[in-house]
């Protein structure tokens, strides 16, 4: 699946619904799905809110490779420089009733992809994704 | 698919909400405006029991609404328990150590037991 969509919210889950479909389509079990479907997520919604930030119009491009071993994603974005993995982990006492909850969707994206990589380049940030369908905790629905 | 937000407040002591769908960035909102209509039917030290067994997916942002409504619960002597979690939501909460273990419960039976404990401690 090769997708385009514009900076913004709507067009993050237009294009969270393809990719569940793109994996359902191609019998991706329900866990692996699942943790593609949240790492897009929270990497496309903290770029939209945070990678703009003089709020100009910007793109980003998805492509979701499935392998016979492995689910592959990448993102490019032409938003602000951000490297996903220099973010801090965030402290986690046990409630998060109790504490600031800034930086729980970058640590969630990076706890459940397999591999996790960042690049910049001349068009922008590169983020290389990798999911193993067989790491996954749920079996096949 | 959405979220769904249902509610039942049998006595002021104890409302059950049900959540069914996904509770991400596009729909916490929803929950967000329903709880508060649902709260204030809560009395002070009451329990809110949030039924998680129609909630197939959660990400940060249904994270954030949830430990919003949990603080607020608390800040009134009240209780938050959440009941039934799916795979990937008991993942979720697992990776970010979102609730108290002691809070989660995985049957009714279960959760009314550590409810009448916590009565029979109160009366005594």
């Amino acid at each position: 699946m090769r997708l385009r969509i514009p900076n913004r919210l709507e067009d993050v889950f237009v294009a969270l619904d393809r990719a569940e479909r793109t994996l359902d389509g191609a019998a991706i079990d329900s866990g692996c799905r699942a943790d593609v479907r949240l790492v897009l997520e929270e990497l496309l919604v903290n770029t939209v809110r945070h990678g703009y930030p003089d709020g100009r119009d910007g793109r980003i491009d998805i492509h979701l490779d499935i392998r016979k071993d492995a689910v592959c994603l990448e993102l490019r974005d032409d938003a602000a420089p951000f490297d996903p993995l220099l973010h801090e982990p965030p402290d986690l006492p046990g409630d998060i009733a109790e504490r600031e909850i800034g930086g729980l969707g970058l640590h969630l994206a990076r706890s459940i992809a397999t591999d996790f990589a960042y690049a910049r380049d001349a068009d922008g940030n590169r983020v290389v994704i990798r999911f193993e369908p067989s790491l996954s905790d749920e079996s096949p629905t | 698919m959405t979220l769904i937000v249902r509610s039942e407040s049998p006595t002021p002591a104890r409302t059950t909400v049900w959540l069914e769908g996904r509770l991400d960035a596009a729909t916490y909102g929803e929950l967000d405006e329903a709880l508060r209509d649902i709260t204030p039917l809560v009395d002070n030290g009451g329990t809110l029991v949030i039924d998680l067994a129609g909630l197939e997916y959660i990400s940060s942002a249904g994270l954030r609404s949830l430990a919003q409504l949990r603080k607020q619960m608390h800040d009134r002597d009240g209780r938050t328990l959440l009941l039934n979690p799916q795979p990937q939501v008991k993942k979720v909460f697992e990776i970010v150590k979102a609730v108290p273990v002691a809070e989660v419960f995985a049957s009714v039976a279960e959760l009314d037991q550590y409810l009448d404990h916590m009565q029979r401690q109160i009366t005594g």
